[in-house]
């Protein structure tokens, strides 16, 4: 093993008559200047190679820790369950390094992996799946045969099904303690509709239907590596470890399900069918809490859309900047009416995405909290924003730019994203372009994006706390939520079984 | 590289040029823990202020705008009187609640309106979150702090070439701070409670369990501090706070990236090393744990499932046997793990299962938590925690699985410095416990734990006299309807 490199102790005092007391220090940071700082951003193709045996690959080496870290991006997603099988997905995910793989038992493999120190995992969301590999570089050939395994042999063993299920079962029942994850399932649900494909929750039902075989169809339908893209770095030669790659991949599943589905395809196209709830507020009653939590969301855009660069400045200043932001110096800063206050507007990837303006407020200060909150959204599209302001956010965007890529792992994890996502193969030069297109909007083009995209009376606002008091309201700051965004509707939690909505809470 | 500057204050360095940036923070060795009652949830209402400006940063009339502070603090003292006025007539029934806007005595009311109208006042002079904004147009980034028992860190990424914005920006608020928009920010401090606690399925009792294992040492009250108190503490007792504790030698500057190692000290020195040294070092913390006599047992219902929660006294930071009770932690952890292995895969009482060592710079725990499976109780999960440790204190632990366990330890200590802003939180925390050599020291005395280590720590801590137990059971209202 490597020496470990990192801290040299060496205590010394630094002698008086070394300081320069003449050294001046000027009143304000402006009046400093600093030694040019040239950065280029990297380049995507110098980390791409194309295997044969099918997957892209973006790989890097770095050697300065002795470790290996490869992450194997899936083209799956909870999206592909078919109809009552809600689950499946998730569970397949969690199965592949749970439940035995290749010639290793799930007790095995789990105690392989840990006997090596390393770190094996796996799981699929709503439209990707991944499996991660991180270990001592001197493992490096027993993980990737451990990696293979769990790729292209899991067992899926029963006893393990069982358990996860069970656990996933239990996990289900405090679906509607915190409310912090009721607010974020309902704002799903506002946003993107009750029969979106996303909104089909596992229930008590959907997860005992689940059999072995739904799981080995699903594995086997998927897990081929012409829907693979990998990020790998560490402690390794280019050449040779592209060559163990190639190796690894190589081939496909290896048990092939009774009854088995046609395989080895590319998934079908991710449906986009959202429905974007009726403007209004949406209170979701939670007695126990002191704190309401609240979410003002607007109809988002996608990738690719022209106005994206716009959308980015205006929002960073709206919400999105932090404490240079305007909600944040109203809600917070002003009036010390939360502590987290944001906007984001972060475009889909599939499907058009969510404009959101997020912030928890004590119950009695939720409706004036808002009515800050859609007057700071109105002034954005009533006049320009000052050149300070434009400016302030331009830079904090282009100077920090270089914090996207500031280690090896978020290079070659940034770039396996746009090939997954299909950005690299549409617009390549999107990084290297990046800057200058910040650079370039102007107040005019803030201005537009924020009339188009900023549309006050089409807010859908979900609202969960403790309704009495959130509707009582603050007496030197008197608000009507009932009216505040035109309607009013109380809205039901749901059974965390059934996902069936519930009566309302007395 | 580790250097003391002339006025104290230690300057640590780790050279990096992997990429053109540097993280730079700094610990202040000051926490929760150095706070008495009546003032809990002042270090960290301290780290907020902190980021308020300075003399020249944040206004564009300090001469004005302290003249207002002044006078905003006259009225508070009103106030102050006021709240007394009020908290005695809540304590004899007279109010349910003071700090309901309704129940505000009308001089208070008054004094509110005057105290409003002079936050207005000053903020035709506030230049809103300057530092921030100073960053943020040179590419700064990640700026945040922390607060925590035993210490306070503040820590932002920046371009290689803005070394010296952040030595101006850093050393400026250290030396002048200036606390605007104080209470204003203690009601976000107040939201931030709620939202992190007050308002979460398992905060209030978690809070009450952890004042119920510490008896005597002020781990006992939360960072965040005392609702009554968040609402009470002062910009004086801010102010001789920072006064006490801010000092240089309490403090110490990490910087890890691409720079050269003389440049940087010099310039700290000529930054930093203009800081006056305190006359008086900032007290030690005297008071220690009393040695628990009794076991301690709380029942709670909450809206969570049934879960368990162990809590032993054991070591702090650095002592001997903190090595081999992470070990001991490590052997009952993770699927492969004793409790997993033995609760959840084995009996079947529980659906998941964790366990820590967790020393800290004045005392340490071990903790072990679990959910009891559907049809299980938190009181079975409890008795088989009990048997896989009766196991522990008997039969020395094999040699592969002590290997396992020490392996995983080897490779953590690579996994944890993969950024410089993970070396630099690494650092940020070994130094504010106690000692940043910990980081190297650690990893040898871990490997250097035997079997016999192991029983030794077994017997010595998880004693029923030494234990916390809290049991958490669901409240049946929150309960889904098939269950109930």
């Amino acid at each position: 093993m490597k020496t470990f490199p990192l801290l040299i102790l060496t205590a010394a005092l630094i002698a008086p008559f070394h300081i320069v007391r003449a050294a001046v220090i000027v009143d304000r940071p402006e009046k400093l200047s600093f030694p040019p700082l040239k950065y280029d951003a990297p380049v995507p193709d110098q980390y791409r190679v194309q295997l044969k045996s099918g997957p892209v690959v973006y790989i890097v080496p770095d050697h300065e820790r002795p470790l290996v870290n490869v992450t194997v991006y899936v083209r799956t997603g909870k999206y592909l369950e078919p109809a009552g099988k809600e689950g499946l997905a998730e569970l397949t995910g969690w199965l592949l390094t749970h439940g035995g793989a290749g010639t290793n038992s799930a007790a095995q493999l789990e105690e392989r992996v840990a006997f090596l120190g390393a770190q094996l995992e796996s799981s699929i969301g709503d439209n990707q799946g991944s499996v991660g590999l991180n270990l001592l570089s001197k493992d490096t050939d027993a993980g990737l045969g451990l990696l293979r395994d769990v790729l292209y042999a899991p067992r899926f063993q029963d006893d393990k099904i069982a358990l996860r299920k069970q656990q996933t079962l239990q996990a289900m029942k405090q679906r509607n303690d915190d409310s912090s994850a009721i607010e974020d399932r309902e704002a799903d649900f506002l946003a993107h509709g009750e029969n979106f494909w996303a909104n089909r929750y596992s229930t008590s039902n959907s997860l005992d239907s689940i059999t072995a075989l739904d799981i080995e169809k699903f594995h086997y339908a998927w897990f081929w590596p012409s829907n693979f893209v990998v990020a790998i770095t560490g402690d390794f030669e280019r050449d040779a470890m592209i060559a163990k790659l190639e190796k690894l991949f190589a081939g496909g599943p290896e048990n092939v399900p009774m009854d088995h589905l046609v395989a080895g395809g590319t998934p079908p196209p991710i449906p986009t069918n959202i429905v974007f709830a009726a403007p209004g507020v949406y209170l979701v009653n939670k007695p126990e809490v002191d704190q309401g939590r609240v979410s003002l969301m607007l109809p988002g855009i996608q990738r690719g859309n022209p106005d994206y660069y716009a959308v980015v400045i205006m929002n960073n200043i709206l919400g999105g900047g932090g404490f240079t932001s305007h909600l944040m110096n109203r809600i917070r800063s002003d009036e010390g009416l939360a502590y987290s206050v944001y906007s984001s507007f972060v475009p889909g990837v599939y499907y058009p995405g969510t404009f959101t303006i997020g912030f928890q407020s004590k119950s009695r200060t939720v409706a004036y909290a808002c009515a800050i909150a859609l007057e700071e959204t109105k002034r954005m599209s009533a006049q320009p924003v000052s050149d300070a302001e434009l400016n302030l956010s331009k830079k904090s965007i282009i100077e920090g730019f270089p914090n996207f890529f500031n280690t090896k792992e978020k290079i070659v994890e940034q770039f396996a994203m746009d090939e997954f996502t299909g950005r690299h193969a549409k617009d390549p030069q999107f990084w290297q372009n990046f800057r200058a297109k910040i650079a370039a909007v102007t107040d005019q083009d803030v201005l537009r994006v924020a009339k188009k995209y900023l549309t006050p009376d089409k807010f859908a606002v979900l609202v969960v706390g403790n309704q009495t008091d959130i509707l009582l309201g603050y007496p030197t700051h008197p608000v009507d939520l009932k009216t505040l965004f035109g309607t009013f509707h109380e809205w039901p939690l749901r059974d965390p079984l059934t996902m069936q909505p519930l009566p309302p809470a007395k | 590289m580790e250097k003391t500057l002339t006025n104290g204050m230690t300057l640590l360095m780790v050279e990096r040029h992997d990429d053109p940036s540097i993280a730079g923070g700094w610990v202040a060795h000051v926490g929760s823990a150095n706070e008495s009652p009546g003032i809990t949830g002042i270090a960290h209402l301290f780290e907020h202020m902190m980021f308020k400006g300075t003399t020249t940063i944040g206004t564009t009339d300090y001469a004005k705008d302290f003249e207002i502070l002044a006078r905003q603090e006259k009225i508070r003292d009103e106030m102050r009187a006021e709240e007394s006025k009020m908290r005695s007539a809540w304590r004899r029934g007279g109010v349910d609640d003071w700090q309901k806007p309704e129940n505000w005595t009308p001089h208070y009311r008054e004094l509110q309106k005057q105290f409003q109208e002079l936050v207005l006042e000053e903020r035709k002079l506030i230049v809103k979150n300057e530092i921030w904004k100073l960053y943020q147009a040179n590419g700064g980034n990640g700026m945040n702090a922390f607060t925590m028992d035993d210490m306070t860190a503040f820590h932002v990424g920046v371009p290689a070439n803005k070394l010296e914005l952040w030595m101006w920006m850093e050393s400026e608020r250290i030396f002048h701070p200036v606390f605007r928009e104080f209470y204003a920010e203690r009601d976000v401090v107040f939201e931030e409670r709620r939202m992190r606690y007050d308002s979460t399925p398992l905060g209030p009792s978690a809070q009450a369990f952890n004042a119920m294992f510490w008896q005597s040492l002020p781990y006992s009250w939360p960072t965040i501090g005392w609702p009554s108190d968040i609402s009470s503490i002062s910009k004086p007792q801010a102010d001789a706070f920072h006064a006490l504790f801010y000092s240089p030698q309490n403090i110490t500057l990490i910087l890890v990236g691409d720079f050269n190692p003389d440049k940087v000290a010099a310039m700290a020195e000529k930054y930093f090393g203009r800081i006056p040294r305190a006359k008086n070092n900032p007290p030690d913390l005297v008071t220690t744990e009393m040695t628990q006599s009794v076991e301690k047992r709380m029942n709670a219902e909450v809206a969570a499932n049934p879960q368990v929660d162990i809590m032993w006294h054991t070591v702090p930071f650095a002592h001997k046997d903190s090595y081999p009770l992470q070990i001991l932690a490590q052997l009952l952890s993770t699927h492969t793990g004793r409790l997993y292995k033995g609760l959840v895969l084995g009996s079947g009482v529980a659906t998941d299962i964790s366990a820590s060592q967790n020393s800290q710079k004045w005392a340490g725990w071990f903790d072990i938590s679990g959910e009891a499976a559907d049809g299980h109780t938190p009181e079975e999960v409890e008795k088989g925690i009990y048997a896989e440790l009766e196991k522990l204190k008997h039969d020395p632990v094999p040699p592969e699985e002590l290997q396992k366990v020490k392996n995983n330890f080897a490779a953590d200590q690579y996994r944890q410095l993969n950024s410089n802003q993970n070396i630099l939180q690494n650092l940020i925390w070994n130094d504010g416990e106690g000692d940043w050599r910990e980081i190297n020291a650690a990893q040898p005395k871990l490997e250097a734990v035997t079997a016999a280590d192991v029983l030794r720590v077994a017997n010595e801590y998880f004693k029923k006299d030494n234990r916390a137990v809290a049991i958490f059971t669901r409240k049946p209202e929150t309960a889904p309807a098939e269950s109930k």
